[in-house]
Order: structure tokens, then C-alpha cells, then sequence
């Protein structure tokens, strides 16, 4: 065999051991969360919420609602997030200088009047423009600002907010009932508790009445519907996972509680991050770990959280484009705690993962499919090899997503129709034919334009969610 | 081995674990349906019996067979649901009717079981089912070391007077995280007199370092037998101490708590300036109010809002104070009583809370 061939057989070789240790570890986090989703379970099924509920114990939670050109659901999110079952919290909403008639939007439905603007600015932000409090609604406060994106509305609603505890809901996300309450239980359990991370599902298709997703449904259509099957993958088993490896390293942005003097402590959120909810959890991580605090950052999976995904090519290549430039930017900021033993578990094992693991992966992968076609045109690979790197690659990554889906069906059994699990298994088999493939090139992407473009947050064209029919 | 035979290998685990998951999921189904097929109707017959025994339409013997019935879970899940909703006397009677239950005897050995979730449903049952005899259980699951297990057991407390389980919690509370202190306090509330003897003493300890804690919950009971220990301690070295002294003394009408606020309200700490405040608004006496109008002008924001709050539940005279100091020369206490004078009545009612 020449040089060359033996080159391109061990960047074969070495690139099927990668992707056999990283699919290992996704195994291993599957494993991790069994036990995990089993006392989650059992403690969300024994929990008295009544009793709670009636005592005085819950702590009061600030509900920080940046909006930026959310016209289409911003009445029907906001209404659902002011009758949440919990006794003291306030709903923060920011419009973000939106183009459209957002803001009018909230005025018409909530009443809104004009009130003076005064607290002190922790955090430093664009320009309000005016302070809003409703007529009608008592726990609303509505913030109208210059555009300054999400991170900036949400330094500004943690200025305005009064409680405790905060938490970042996205304007277009629909937040069950008992989230709230199911999301606090971390704290009744006594843990030292930075932050706690809820799930998020998919929304597309579900019927939505009063802006409560009152029937799950799988999307019909395959973008959508392949999203349902990543996001099961990644909350149902990534991050509870990484629970028991102590080293979660997202709280999603869009469904996530902090304790807010641990957010203003490291200076709220980044408005220079490109996804700041994971430059957050990691500079909390860093910043308490140098502190010396003792905490956990538990992901629990019964509070839910509803939002819509891209369903065009498009928009969605432009969100996970910008979610890698941000986990590219996040690596490269943080790269000190990379194997660090001072940032414990957090910096030898999370860091690295999403570094090699989640970061490098589109790289090694593009570059596997490069060999392998390579190598097999001039018969230096043989097709049992190709087929191998295919199996390991691909058949691996569907073995996990069906397992995501199995774990849905014995714990939470959202999707109640049998269509609905056909529909999600069919999702989990073809995600790796095509989806996958794009996803790698979305994110390979990423790399090109973290450093031409810096950072740039895509526009997402909300189309409303559908109501149930009269 | 060849890459062939590798090749063969993986293929052949892979497909086998496939067919695992689909059949996995096929089965889970199935007998899903199957276990609410067989127990939906033994749990609606339960239930309707358990609602015709609440209405003295049926004897205990048709509830209690009903229960035996249903695997013990759901069994504690429906003595659980059911208890808010039947008199005290009647589910006493129950109570004791469950203590010669086999499946209630096996669930109260369980407080000893090296399994979590095995001690979390005694503790479960026993929050609702609890005798005399289980004092002792519970003294030891209150004191267990998770936290869905004591704060499970701790909520006997509201159906059971017992002495040692109350003064059991009430150890533990300053070692606990905050909101499990505040549910601790819910349940402890119950047991007013007992609590309040052992308060007396315990913050008479002024080198005790749970002091602070005992004197956060002093505040919630709100109880006028606990002002003279809270007065005395709004001298403390300790703020944390002198926070909750501030707080409590709201509670209290009396010219002792004016004297103390008054002494609080020139507090070095922010925090107790800012809770004098608060409270000094709550007792509107009118010989404090140029004090609270002076508070204005403190250089902490929090203690400039509360003073602004406390001038609002003053009445006529408050409100005109704060009418004046919008058009004054300062502009911090013209910034608040801005802020203050435009909030609705609601808002300002959530605010002072």
C-alpha cells in the first residue's frame, strides 16, 4: 500500500473510532438518564402541588419575555403566561425595537398606560423608551426599548424584575400550566440550586387553544417533524445525562430558571454572545467554581415548554448555523476551563465534549464522507469499510434517536396517538438520510462565518400556532 | 478479523437492538393498556366509595376493600387526594381503620427501608394516615436524609399534635434550603402553642448561629407572645438577626416596636433600613412619618421604594407627603415618589407585599 493509501485508510480508521467513542458517549449519557428520568418521574408524580400551592413556601419568580417582531403570538403567549398556576410571579415583557406592531399589539390587548421608569440599572442596556404596567393585568410589566437583541432585553427585564428567581421564556413560547410550579421543585428539595432547566417541545401541529397547546401532535411535514425527534434527543436523554455527570452546560433560552443574583453577579447576559444562554451557563459555571459556591444546574424533565421550529429550510439553516457559530464562539472564549480540574467535572469532562464532541463533529464528519468516497474511488478503502463508517456514523445516531423516542413513551407519553409514534420512528430512521447530512453543512457553515461575519441573529418568521376548530 | 466480518458484526447488533426498541415500545403500549384496562375500574370504584363513605351513604368496610384493591400507589394517591376533602373526625376514623390493613402495615415498615422511594411512600401515606403510634416513624422520616422523604413526612403535621414530631421539624428547620424552610414553617404553623414555647427559648440563645433563621420564622407566626424577644433582639450584632427583628416588628402595633424601628430606620445595613421602613409603614403611626419621609433621601434605592411604599399606607398625610417631595429639589425621593404615586392600587398592593 502506498503513503497515501495508508494516509487515507487511518484518517478512515481514526475518524470510525471518533465517531464510535462520541455515539459511545451519547450511549453512556442514554444510560445515565434512565435512572435519572425514573426518579424524576416518580418525584413529579409524588408531588402534593395542592398542598404546595396553598402554602406560602414557593419562592416568586420574575418571567423575563423578550419580544422582537413577535405580532403573530405575542397576545396568546403572553395571556398564557399570566395564567400560570403559581402564586407570585410577574411577567417582564421587552419589545426589543420590533418592526412590526408588537408593542400595539400588547397595548390593545392588555391595556397598557405609561408609568414612570425608575429602578436601578444594574446591568447596563440600550434605551428604554417607556415603562408600561397593565390596567388589566396586575403582574405585567411591560418594557419598550430600543433594539438591542435578546441578551440587551434581557439585562433590561432582569433591571425591572423584582424577584428572586428569573426566568428567560421566549415571546413565542407556550408555557403549560404547572410549569412553573413543577419547575421550582429543585428548590423544595433542598439542592443548592444556580439554575434549572425545563423541556422544550415542539409546537408545530399541536392544537393550541387560549394559548395552551390543549393537543400534541407530530408534524406531518419532515423538517418540522425531525426537530421533534432532536429536541426528545436532546432534552430526553443529553441533558438529563449530563445531570448525573454534573456538567450541563445549556439551560435553554427558552425555558430556564436562575437564581438572578448569580445572573447579575457575572453581568447578566452577553449582548456580544451569539447564543447566550450557553455563554451564560458557562460563565455561571466559571464564575461560581472560582467563587467556590456550591451548586448544581439540574435540567428536570416534566416542566414543559412549547415552541414553534423553523419549517423552512431556509430559516432553520440559518438557526443552526448560528447556534454552532455560538458553541464555536463559546469554545474559543472559554477555552481556559478546557481540562481544567479547577472547574471540576464542568471543565474535564463538559467543556471537552462540547469541544471535540458537539464542536468538531461537522468538521470530522464531512471529512469522513471526504476520505471514505476518496478511498473507495481509488480502492484504497473496500465498501465493507465504507459501510462500516456508515453503520457506526449513521446507524448509531438512529439507534439513539429511536431510543430518545422510546424514553418519551415510557415516561412522558405526550404524543398519545399510535399514528404520532409511527410518525416520530419514521422521523428517527430518515433523520440520518438527508437531515443529517444538511445539518453538517449548516454547521460547517458556522465555522466559515464566525470569523468573516461575527455575529448576526437570523430573522425566524413566526406563523401563529393553530387553533382548534369550532 | 476482517473488516467484513466487523462489518457483519456491528450490522447484526445494530439490527438486534432495533428490533428491541420497536418491540419495546410495542410492548409498553400494550401493557399500558392493558394495566388501565384492568385497574381504571377498580380505581373509579374506589373512588365513588370513598365519595358515598364521605357522604355517610356507605359503611368504612366498602372504602377500605376498595383500597385494598388497587395496587398501594395509587391506593396512597387516593387516600392522598381524598384527604383534603373529608372532615377531620371521619378520616381519623379511616385512619385507624387503616392500621389493621395488611398492605397499610406493610407501607409503614417501609420507614425503614434502605430504598428512597420505598420510604417516600410511608411517608407519603403516613402524611395523610398517620396514629399516635407512628410518632416515632415519623420523627425518624422527618429527619431523613432526602428531601422529597421529609418534606413528605413533615406534612403530617397537619392532622397529627404531637410534641416531639413538632419540635422534630422545628430543629431541623434553620438547616434547611430557604422554600424548605418556608414549607417547613407552613406545616409548623399548625402547631402554634408548642412552637411558640420552644421559640421563646431558642431565641433567647443570642450566640445561636440558627438564631436567624429561628427569628425568620418567629416573623411568619406573626404571634404577639414572640414581640418582646423580637423587640429585644433589634439590637443584635448579627444584621441577618436585626433584618428579621425589622420584619416583625411591623406585626406589632406597640410604641416599644415604633421605639425599635425608629433605632433600625439609622441601621449601617441598607437591608434593615430598608425592613424598618416596610414595617413602620404597616404600623402608620403618625409620629414616624417625617422619619419615613426622610428615608426619601436615603442613598439605597430599596430603602428609598420601601420608604415611599410605607408613606402610601399613611393615608391622606403620606400621599401628600409624597405629593410634595415630587415637585421638591431632591431627585432620587422625587424619582420615587414618582414611581410610587403612579402605580395602580393593585400594583402597589403587590409591591408592598
Amino acid at each position: 500500500m502506498s503513503i497515501f493509501g495508508g494516509v487515507v485508510t487511518g484518517t478512515d480508521l481514526a475518524i470510525l473510532v471518533y465517531f464510535l467513542a462520541l455515539n459511545s458517549f451519547y450511549a453512556l449519557l442514554l444510560l445515565l438518564s434512565i435512572p435519572e428520568i425514573w426518579e424524576q418521574t416518580r418525584l413529579a408524580e409524588d408531588d402534593d402541588f395542592q398542598r404546595l400551592m396553598q402554602s406560602d413556601a414557593l419562592p416568586p419568580i420574575t418571567m423575563l419575555v423578550p419580544a422582537y417582531n413577535e405580532s403573530a403570538t405575542i397576545e396568546a403567549s403572553v395571556t398564557a403566561m399570566l395564567t400560570l398556576e403559581y402564586r407570585s410571579y410577574e411577567v417582564v415583557v421587552v419589545n426589543d425595537g420590533s418592526k412590526d406592531d408588537t408593542i400595539e399589539q400588547l397595548r390593545h390587548a392588555f391595556d397598557l398606560y405609561e408609568v414612570p421608569r425608575i429602578y436601578p440599572e444594574t446591568i447596563p442596556t440600550r434605551p428604554l423608551r417607556a415603562v408600561y404596567r397593565s390596567r388589566t393585568r396586575s403582574r405585567l410589566l411591560v418594557l419598550d426599548k430600543e433594539n438591542g437583541g435578546k441578551a440587551d432585553s434581557l439585562n433590561a427585564a432582569i433591571n425591572a424584575s423584582r424577584f428572586p428567581l428569573v426566568i428567560a421564556v421566549d415571546a413565542d413560547t407556550l408555557i403549560e400550566p404547572d410549569a412553573l410550579l413543577r419547575l421550582t421543585r429543585p428548590f423544595l428539595l433542598g439542592r443548592e440550586i444556580a439554575a434549572v432547566g425545563g423541556t422544550v417541545r415542539v409546537a408545530n401541529n399541536c392544537i393550541v387553544k387560549d394559548g395552551r397547546v390543549t393537543d400534541a401532535r407530530v408534524p406531518r411535514r419532515l423538517l418540522p417533524g425531525v426537530q421533534v425527534v432532536e429536541y426528545l434527543r436532546a432534552f430526553l436523554f443529553g441533558r438529563l445525562g449530563w445531570n448525573r455527570l454534573g456538567g450541563n452546560l445549556i439551560i435553554s433560552g427558552a425555558f430556564g430558571l436562575f437564581r438572578k443574583d448569580y445572573v447579575t453577579a457575572i453581568g447578566g447576559y452577553r449582548t456580544t454572545s451569539v447564543v447566550e444562554d450557553l455563554d451564560l451557563v458557562i460563565r455561571m459555571h466559571r464564575y461560581l467554581r472560582a467563587h467556590k459556591v456550591r451548586y448544581v444546574m439540574p435540567f428536570i424533565p416534566d416542566p414543559v415548554a412549547w415552541t414553534e421550529v423553523p419549517e423552512s429550510a431556509k430559516i432553520l439553516a440559518r438557526q443552526r448555523e448560528r447556534w454552532h457559530r455560538g458553541l464555536i464562539a463559546a469554545m474559543w472564549e472559554y477555552k481556559g476551563m478546557l481540562f481544567n480540574p479547577r472547574y471540576g467535572r464542568v471543565g474535564v469532562l463538559a467543556m471537552p465534549f462540547y469541544a471535540f464532541g458537539e464542536m468538531l463533529a461537522p468538521l470530522i464528519e464531512v471529512l469522513g464522507y471526504v476520505v471514505t468516497v476518496l478511498g473507495l474511488s481509488a480502492g484504497m478503502v473496500n465498501l465493507s469499510f465504507a459501510l462500516l463508517f456508515i453503520l457506526v456514523a449513521w446507524g448509531y445516531g438512529m439507534l439513539l434517536s429511536i431510543w430518545a423516542v422510546v424514553l418519551e413513551e415510557v415516561s412522558f407519553r405526550r404524543y398519545r396517538r399510535f399514528g404520532d409514534l409511527l410518525l416520530l420512528l419514521l422521523y428517527a430512521s430518515l433523520e440520518n438520510f438527508g437531515y443529517r447530512q444538511r445539518t453538517v453543512w449548516w454547521r460547517l457553515k458556522a465555522f466559515v462565518t464566525v470569523w468573516k461575519r461575527g455575529h448576526v441573529w437570523g430573522d425566524m418568521t413566526r406563523k401563529g400556532f393553530a387553533t382548534p376548530q369550532s | 478479523m476482517t473488516s467484513r466480518q466487523v462489518l457483519l458484526v456491528v450490522a447484526l447488533v445494530q439490527g438486534v437492538l432495533l428490533a428491541a426498541l420497536v418491540a419495546l415500545i410495542i410492548l409498553n403500549r400494550w401493557f399500558r393498556l392493558r394495566r388501565s384496562a384492568r385497574l381504571d375500574p377498580r380505581r373509579v370504584a374506589a373512588d365513588a366509595s370513598m365519595r358515598r363513605w364521605a357522604a355517610e351513604a356507605t359503611p368504612l368496610a366498602a372504602v377500605l376493600v376498595g383500597l385494598a384493591r388497587l395496587p398501594v400507589p395509587l391506593a396512597i394517591d387516593a387516600l392522598v387526594g381524598w384527604s383534603a376533602r373529608v372532615p377531620g373526625e371521619r378520616w381519623r376514623e379511616l385512619a385507624a381503620a387503616l392500621e389493621h390493613e395488611w398492605w397499610a402495615r406493610l407501607v409503614r415498615t417501609n420507614s425503614n427501608s434502605g430504598r428512597w422511594w420505598k420510604r417516600l411512600e410511608c411517608a407519603r401515606f403516613l402524611s395523610v394516615g398517620a396514629m399516635p403510634a407512628d410518632v416515632a416513624r415519623l420523627v425518624r422520616l422527618v429527619n431523613d436524609p432526602h428531601a422529597a422523604v421529609h418534606v413528605a413526612a413533615v406534612a403530617s403535621l397537619e392532622r397529627m399534635e404531637s410534641t416531639p414530631l413538632t419540635l422534630a421539624a422545628l430543629e431541623r428547620l434553620p438547616h434547611l434550603a430557604p422554600t424548605v424552610q418556608a414549607y417547613y414553617a407552613s406545616m409548623l404553623r399548625r402547631s402554634r402553642p408548642v412552637v411558640i414555647q420552644h421559640l421563646l427559648k431558642r431565641l433567647r440563645r443570642g450566640d445561636d448561629p440558627a438564631l436567624p433563621r429561628f427569628a425568620e420564622f418567629a416573623v411568619r407566626l406573626a404571634e404577639p407572645a414572640l414581640r418582646e424577644r423580637m423587640t429585644a433582639l433589634a439590637d443584635h450584632a448579627d444584621p441577618e438577626v436585626r433584618i428579621q427583628a425589622a420584619r416583625a416588628l411591623g406585626s406589632f402595633p406597640h410604641r416599644e416596636s415604633v421605639a425599635a424601628l425608629t433605632r433600625l430606620a439609622a441601621d449601617a445595613a441598607w437591608e434593615v433600613r430598608a425592613q424598618a421602613m416596610r414595617s413602620l409603614g404597616m404600623i402608620a403611626d403618625a409620629t414616624t412619618l417625617p422619619l419615613v419621609r426622610a428615608a426619601l433621601r436615603d442613598t439605597v434605592w430599596w430603602v428609598r421604594l420601601r420608604a415611599g411604599l410605607a408613606l402610601m399606607r399613611f393615608g391622606a398625610t403620606g400621599r401628600n407627603a409624597l405629593l410634595e417631595v415630587e415637585l421638591g429639589a431632591d431627585p432620587d425621593a422625587r424619582d420615587v415618589a414618582k414611581l410610587i404615586l403612579g402605580l395602580p392600587a393593585q400594583a402597589l398592593a403587590e409591591f408592598a407585599a
